[in-house]
């Protein structure tokens, strides 16, 4: 059956990406759920919020990601796991982009590299930008 | 009162729903938040992360069982991202109002192609023009539903992909994650088979959304207590829907894609006749 299903591209490349989605998906969930424990155990309550703490801002996601390592936004253990775990779900498809660039050029398929190097560059541009 | 586990919990179908039509939830998602009271502005940057999760949490089943065709969204997202940038830069100029009109009436005019293909089976493309040839387009997949495989050859690469580009176009301009345009250009320029045309488009919409993160990001509109809910509800939807698409028929799948999509076409009148 599995030799069936085997279309154009490698196998390897859907299998890489699927772990890769899983991997993000979970890590995101499980980040997201300690938050949502942590904030009902601190606050007693789970409703939505327009405190000004529980909203995220930055000039763009890079330097958000980097502001979160050196800390500035860190204003508790509720909103910092909230905040990893959005971190690592929206970067997911960025880093799938980036594996399938490393795949092609693996697999020396140059017209792929090109243009998952394009969608890397335009996506990266996007991000660095605002 | 809207909480963060009722939230939660219109999420899982937001993102089962977002799944398995390839409409990335968006679109189901912000009318609700809008009419149990969040502000518009911020239920628009807030279901970024239901877009993200729904793509990331479905792809991964749809990869793996290998219906969505990772070269042909690789291919498509040159275009879509593109348009997606283009369309955020010149929602500037452009009235809103034109748009939604615009898109109401794609959409109307592809729901009827949609409705008349309800009964009909899928019946793949013979040939292949020169570009997919070279861009080696086609693929396979297993159909539990049929028990068969399912071989299949894309066609008229550049006319799709510049159909592609105009979804991203109403993409960037509408904040929207456009699904319906792109699974509407899946099956009707590309002549791709419904279940790769909706998990093809769920991938690709996850690229579509990031696009736009960081413009969210400087607006200040993000708020934790919707997101986080939204991102593990519509993960676990996306997940269960991820595990059952392969095993519902191109039929039903069809009827629910064109119930969301008549859904879709009242919202986009009703905002352009609000926005005169």
């Amino acid at each position: 059956m599995t030799a069936n299903r085997s279309g154009s591209g490698g196998p390897k490349l859907e299998t890489s990406i699927s772990y890769l989605l899983i991997v993000g998906v979970i890590v995101s969930l499980v980040l997201e759920i300690i938050g949502i424990i942590i904030l009902y155990r601190s606050y007693g309550h789970l409703a939505i919020s327009q405190d000004t703490s529980m909203f995220i801002q930055g000039h763009n996601l890079f330097s958000f990601i980097y502001e979160q390592f050196q800390g500035k936004h860190a204003e508790g253990s509720a909103i910092l796991c909230l905040t990893a775990g959005i971190i690592v779900l929206i970067l997911t498809p960025y880093i799938r982009v980036i594996a399938s660039v490393i795949y092609f050029g693996w697999e020396k398929n140059i017209k792929y590299v090109l243009i998952t190097l394009f969608v890397l560059a335009v996506v990266t541009l996007s991000l660095a930008l605002h | 009162m809207l909480n963060m586990v009722s939230l939660g919990l219109i999420s899982i179908l937001v993102g089962f729903l977002g799944s398995l039509t390839g409409l990335g939830g968006a679109s189901i998602l912000i009318p609700i938040l809008v009419f149990l009271g969040i502000p518009v502005k911020e239920a628009i940057a807030s279901a970024m992360v239901a877009i993200i999760a729904t793509s990331s949490g479905s792809a991964s089943s749809y990869v793996r069982a290998r219906i969505t065709n990772v070269r042909v969204a690789m291919y498509l997202e040159m275009f879509t991202i593109t348009g997606a940038i283009a369309g955020a830069t010149i929602t500037t100029i452009i009235h809103p109002t034109y748009l939604y009109f615009f898109f109401a009436a794609f959409l109307l005019t592809a729901s009827m192609k949609f409705k008349d293909s309800i009964n009909k089976e899928f019946t793949p493309s013979k040939n292949q023009d020169r570009v997919a040839k070279w861009l080696q387009l086609k693929g396979s997949y297993f159909d539990e539903s049929t028990k068969e495989v399912v071989e299949y050859k894309v066609n008229n690469a550049i006319a799709g992909g510049m159909g592609m580009l105009v979804a991203g176009l109403a993409a960037g301009m509408l904040g929207i994650g456009a699904g319906a345009f792109k699974v509407t250009v899946h099956e009707n320029i590309l002549k791709m088979p419904p279940k790769v045309s909706s998990t093809t488009s769920n991938f690709i919409i996850g690229m579509t959304a990031l696009a736009g993160v960081s413009v969210y990001l400087f607006s200040g509109l993000l708020n934790l207590t919707l997101m986080a809910p939204m991102a593990v509800g519509t993960t676990i939807g996306a997940v269960i829907g991820g595990r059952i698409l392969n095993r519902i028929s191109n039929r039903s799948l069809r009827i629910l894609f064109f119930v969301i999509v008549a859904s879709l076409i009242a919202q986009m009148l009703y905002k352009g006749v609000m926005s005169i």
